[in-house]
């Protein structure tokens, strides 16, 4: 029994083959091209003929532009996953650079402060260096009235350092003010320009003294009068007043302030002149105390010298015997002779044991004899043999007493 | 017919400008992949030892022509390297299945998708063999950094066709076709 397909169905087959024959042939004619393009390029790499190269120009002419565009397309690409990675990379450093700047900002302000501090420091070590004998100590300002009218601070030693009343108390090799209030803790420091603070000063190149007062309470200007100068003193602007060491117990020499107004003698109203303190009152942070002793401080200075060692003289000044007219009037100048000096020595004698005896001049003058031999010495030390007490014989003088 | 052709001389050409221009852009380590290679394994699976005879040759050819490395290198080594791999893990004709039913021998197909990085394996492997015997002739004495480069390049090679074979294989429909008896 013979089947029959359908019509479509055959064309469909018919087709198919066709198609089937189509793609072997495309397929084949493909393979020889390709083969024959390589086996040209190949020929032509080994003869070296021009002429076999020419379907390798060709199809290097169809892929050269394609190629270009493709690669313009890739760079692009390629570029552009370049500008994102940069970016990303960009953006992280960038906020690495960031952190580390603040870090780095945060270490520069820190540095400034304790390069600031140690400066202080430094300024502050070398005043007390140089200020040793007079017992400094460093102290901290704690607290301040910032007044219109006072200047008052506090600092935080007090007595259990060794802090009394009324001692000097400077910064930067100039006086602030001295103590009052003194705690065992703390303490109160009434700077310069207070007017309630009264210190005796000097102007240094004339050593004339006065007393300077602050004039904060007086116009509210941070500066100092100094007042009881002598009338005919005109100083210079820009002489340098100190301390007196007179009226409180201040070491002498600290530097107040320089003279600002020279006008006293100029106006005849005004009897003080202005000073401008050295000292800067707005940014005292650290202050130095100095536990001066006065009395201390004297022996302390008096033992330093070994080899200048003063020694009384073992002599007593001469009794001279004056007649003036007759016998009867006689006058005894003199100096009385101090009670350091030895007693032994009042009736001097000789080497030979004689007194020695006194040579009158003429006039009123009166001429010691003194010994020879080595008895004026001018040796360091002060120290003269004993001498003699010569007793001059005065000629009498020829005087008129009037009666009154 | 012609729209597998379209598709296949598209490919081809979009393979070796891929080899030409980008595969020094997406170097590791100092290695760039031999994405030729690496499509033309995909293309060896999804299309048949035929195509990829074809193709590796149009490869070769373009760049023996574009990119003149070493003389007659490129154009043979392709192939070569491409039929390789595909005489091992191309698909079997239906032909070779029948007559190995017949025969009672048992035919092992892995997996495609595992093919297709082997297969790339293998002619990447013979690519990087005949390059490093070349340069051993030429005088260069071979060390542990050839090889370790040689080595990166083959598995990036490896990877690359394992992660192209699926849109390559979806464009060009394998996904669609009914599996072979």
């Amino acid at each position: 029994m013979n089947v029959k397909t359908p019509k479509n169905k055959r064309r469909k087959g018919t087709n198919g083959k066709l198609i089937q024959l189509l793609r072997n042939v495309l397929i084949i004619v493909i393979v020889v091209v390709l083969l024959a393009l390589a086996g040209t390029h190949l020929l032509s790499l080994i003869t070296g003929n021009a002429a076999l190269e020419a379907p390798s120009n060709v199809v290097t002419t169809a892929i050269t532009p394609v190629q270009s565009g493709f690669s313009a397309v890739v760079d692009w690409v390629v570029e552009y996953l370049y500008k994102i990675k940069l970016r990303s990379r960009l953006e992280l450093e960038y906020n690495n650079l960031k952190q580390e700047n603040e870090q780095l900002v945060y270490q520069a302000m820190l540095v400034d402060e304790l390069q600031q501090k140690l400066s202080v420091y430094e300024n502050l070590f070398d005043e007390v260096s140089d200020n040793e004998k007079m017992n400094p100590l460093v102290a901290t300002v704690i607290g301040r009235e910032s007044g219109n009218y006072f200047s008052v601070f506090t600092i935080n030693k007090g007595s259990n350092d060794g802090i009394s009343e009324y001692m000097a108390v400077t910064m930067d090799a100039a006086l602030i003010g001295f103590t009052y209030n003194v705690s065992p803790t703390k303490c109160s420091v009434r700077s310069i320009i207070d007017s309630e603070a009264s210190i005796g000063g000097l102007i240094q190149s004339t050593r004339d003294q006065g007393t300077v007062r602050g004039t904060l309470g007086i116009d509210g200007q941070p500066m100092c009068r100094m007042y009881y100068l002598p009338e005919d003193l005109l100083p210079r602007p820009g002489d340098t007043v100190v301390t007196s060491g007179v009226v409180m117990p201040f070491p002498k020499g600290i530097p107040i302030g320089t003279v600002r107004e020279s006008t006293r003698g100029m106006e005849s109203n005004k009897q003080y002149i202005v000073v401008e303190p050295k000292a800067d009152f707005e940014h005292v942070e650290y202050v130095i105390v100095l536990r001066y002793q006065p009395t201390a401080e004297a022996v302390q200075s008096s033992g330093d010298s070994d080899d200048l060692t003063p020694t009384a003289l073992e002599t007593v000044r001469p009794i001279p015997t004056v007649q003036i007219g007759n016998d009867f009037y006689q006058l005894a100048p003199t100096p009385e002779p101090s009670g350091d000096l030895p007693l032994e020595s009042e009736q001097p004698t000789q080497s030979d044991g004689t007194a020695p005896e006194p040579t009158p001049t003429a006039g009123n003058s009166l001429q010691y004899q003194v010994p020879s031999g080595s008895q004026t010495d001018a040796s360091v030390g002060f120290t003269l043999p004993p001498t003699a007490s010569p007793t001059p014989t005065i000629e009498p003088l020829e005087l008129t007493v009037e009666d009154d | 017919m012609f729209s597998k052709l379209l598709k296949v001389s598209v490919l081809t050409l979009l393979t070796y400008l891929l080899q030409a221009t980008v595969s020094e852009y997406i170097s590791v380590w100092g290695v760039a992949p031999n994405i030729a290679l690496a499509l033309i394994a995909v293309m060896t699976v999804c299309l048949g030892r035929k195509y990829t005879f074809i193709i590796s040759l149009a490869i070769g050819y373009l760049l023996e022509v574009m990119l003149p490395s070493l003389d007659y290198i490129n154009l043979i080594i392709y192939p070569v390297c491409a039929m390789l791999g595909a005489l091992v893990f191309a698909d079997k004709s239906e032909r070779a299945l029948e007559e190995a039913k017949s025969g009672g021998r048992e035919i092992i197909q892995l997996h495609p998708h595992i093919r297709t990085p082997l297969c790339a394996g293998v002619s990447i492997l013979v690519f990087e063999i005949v390059n490093l015997l070349y340069i051993y002739l030429s005088g260069v004495s071979l060390d542990s950094g050839h090889f370790l480069r040689s080595f990166i390049c083959i598995l990036y090679t490896m990877v690359l066709a394992g992660i192209f074979q699926f849109p390559i294989r979806l464009w060009l429909g394998t996904y669609k076709l009914k599996k072979a008896r």
